[in-house]
């Protein structure tokens, strides 16, 4: 038996019938961000990725976090985790997800806790497959953590044992779930070292600052180095949001302009993603997993 | 500067001192790249010459022919060499000066094989039906400004960027249009990297020189180092909202229950409803208020922080 090969996800035989596949999306597919200067669309592959958002306040950044959610929430093998200090940024997605954290600590904690030994069991699994990575129509599908207002966490509510605690984990994330299909995306307003530790910071590789409030702030988000080459998300006009730099292939910032939901789309995509994972079996509803 | 140093051999002694004059020692180099120029010439052409000819005539004759045919073919290098000064200009005007010959023999011609009112209906035609025709004069105007950039882009490398000690330019490659504005492509010559150009304020600098809004500076090509890309932006294409098309994968007939979660009773949302609890050192307090993170607390006035570059 070839056990290199991938295995076929068994929840879709038992439901097929009835319950549309959600979308047809694949988080294998690269996300629609929006379009770059030239008219061209800009896609962002998400698998073995993970990006971090940066920009002023009303940049654009949760708009930006909820176009990914989105396509993950439409993807029938992906599950959502998502962690939310501001509650109604990533609120709307709440029924569709599997563990939603609002402002606390302990339950976020307890939430990265949980990701991290999946993705220890994973890799154990993994390792007793003889495989190195996931790949589509796998036996376990991925599990997206999305994470907007990092610095509500990191720097802001509990004690500082919490924050550091927050940090070591989300970096344990990044770092090593890769692999194994946990991908993390997270927003914040200044990555400074003040707000998220600066080895967490670095892990990203894809990064999009919007509107940031001065040069240093876009280069902190970037990377150090891109202002002097003129690339500097200050320049942006402050009057439209969703506009910034995205590091992603290529590794240059590209001017993209983020595609935008508005509430209404985005209520009529979570009903639906959450009436299929209800129905196919994959979201168990928020309410059980709030302690 | 002493003079001895001005009158070394190979005139480049000089780079101790402060070359504040760029005009006297390129020319003189000038001149000298053309003498060598004409000596090698002669030499390699003579030698061919003299050796092929030799088959076919007497060997004195040939080595005659050969030393007149590297003459006067070095001369001809010496030359070019000479006034590539002056041809280097016609060469970045070139091609203006091919559009103004182009202008000035077209209406001669059309001058002449038509009456007048048929030349001036001919030429308004040509004239007025691209600038009348929007997306026509758009793309008109972003090739104009790409002839524009590149002069631009000579200027400020001549005025401001570094160049190395014989004087030398960056190569100025093709201009492209770009829904923004301009990309330039420019070849680096020796002594220069991109490094010169990330400096402080260069970039701004150079859109600056260029009318632009923004230069970006890049390397072009993974291979080669001296290939750089100038991205110079003057236009603003990113102004309109992009609809998500993550909607269109909902079909419209999916049903309308809608699943909501238990609603929550409005209590608390003001500020007497919310007592007033001692503060304590511990943060239990912040469940209670508004969560945001406006923990940016800087620590210099331009919030620059060494460690966030650690
Ligand atoms: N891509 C976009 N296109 C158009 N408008 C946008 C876009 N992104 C954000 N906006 C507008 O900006 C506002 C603030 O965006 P938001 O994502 O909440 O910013 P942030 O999370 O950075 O504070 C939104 O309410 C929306 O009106
Ligand atoms: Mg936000």
């Amino acid at each position: 038996m070839d056990l290199t090969d991938t295995i076929e996800l068994p929840t879709p035989a038992t439901a097929a019938d009835t319950v549309p596949v959600a979308g047809g999306l694949s988080i294998f597919d690269p996300v629609f961000l929006g379009i770059d200067e030239f008219g061209h669309p800009a896609y962002l592959p998400m698998i073995y990725r993970n990006i971090l958002i940066g920009g002023e306040p009303g940049a654009g950044k949760s708009s930006l976090l909820n176009t990914i959610v989105g396509h993950a929430a439409l993807c029938p093998d992906v599950r959502l985790c998502l962690l939310d200090g501001k509650q109604v940024e990533l609120g709307l997605w709440k029924d569709a997800a599997d563990v939603f954290v609002g402002p606390d600590m302990d339950h976020a904690i307890r939430t990265l806790r949980r990701v991290q030994t999946v993705m220890d069991n994973r890799y154990s699994f993994l390792l007793a497959r003889r495989r190195r990575k996931i790949g589509p129509n796998d036996l376990f599908g991925q599990i997206l953590v999305a994470c907007d207002e990092i610095a509500y966490f990191s720097a802001t509510a509990g004690d500082k044992k919490d924050q550091d605690l927050f940090a070591a984990l989300l970096r344990d994330i990044v770092a090593r779930g890769r692999a194994v299909g946990i991908i993390v995306a997270a927003a914040t307003q200044r990555p400074s070292s003040d707000i998220i530790p600066p080895s967490l910071r670095d892990l990203f590789a894809w990064r999009f600052a919007g509107r940031c409030t001065n040069d240093v702030s876009s280069d902190i988000v970037l990377g150090h180095g891109w202002y002097a080459r003129g690339f500097s998300s200050n320049s942006i006009d402050p009057n439209n949001q969703g506009e910034g730099y995205l590091i992603a292939e290529g590794g240059i910032p590209n001017r993209v302009k983020a595609a935008y939901m508005t509430d209404a789309d985005i209520i009529r995509v979570a009903d639906y993603a959450t009436w299929t994972r209800r129905r196919s079996g994959l979201a168990a509803p928020a309410a059980k997993v709030a302690a | 500067m002493s003079k001895s140093s001005q009158r070394s051999p190979f005139g480049w002694s000089n780079r101790g001192g402060q070359v504040t004059v760029i005009e006297a020692p390129v020319a003189r180099s000038h001149r000298r790249r053309a003498i060598i120029s004409f000596w090698v010439t002669l030499g390699v052409v003579g030698l061919l010459a003299a050796t092929v000819a030799s088959y076919y005539l007497h060997p004195i004759l040939g080595a005659l022919l050969g030393v007149v045919l590297g003459a006067v073919l070095g001369a001809v290098v010496f030359a070019l060499i000479a006034a590539w000064p002056v041809l280097r200009v016609f060469w970045h005007w070139l091609p203006e000066i091919v559009l103004g010959l182009a202008v000035v023999y077209g209406w001669t011609t059309l001058m002449q094989s038509t009456p007048l009112w048929g030349s001036l209906l001919i030429v308004a035609l040509v004239v007025g039906v691209p600038a009348a025709i929007k997306p026509i004069r758009l793309r008109v105007m972003a090739w104009v400004w790409c002839l524009i950039v590149r002069h631009r882009l000579r200027l400020c490398f001549a005025a401001f960027i570094a160049t190395n000690r014989h004087g030398s330019l960056p190569l100025i490659l093709p201009a492209k249009p770009t829904p923004a504005g301009e990309r330039v492509w420019v070849w680096l010559r020796p002594g220069l990297s991109l490094r010169d150009l990330e400096q402080d304020g260069q970039v701004q600098k150079l859109a600056v020189a260029c009318w632009a809004n923004e230069v970006r500076v890049m390397r072009a090509n993974r291979k080669y180092a001296a290939l750089i890309r100038l991205d110079i932006t003057r236009r603003e294409p990113l102004a309109h909202t992009i609809v998500s098309p993550l909607p269109d994968y909902v079909p419209t007939d999916i049903p309308a229950n809608a699943p909501t979660s238990p609603g929550m009773p409005p209590v608390g949302l003001d500020l007497p409803d919310v007592p007033d609890q001692p503060a304590t050192a511990s943060t239990d307090a912040p469940r209670q208020r508004k969560p945001r993170n406006n923990t940016t607390n800087t620590t210099s006035p331009n919030g620059f922080d060494p460690s966030d570059y650690a």
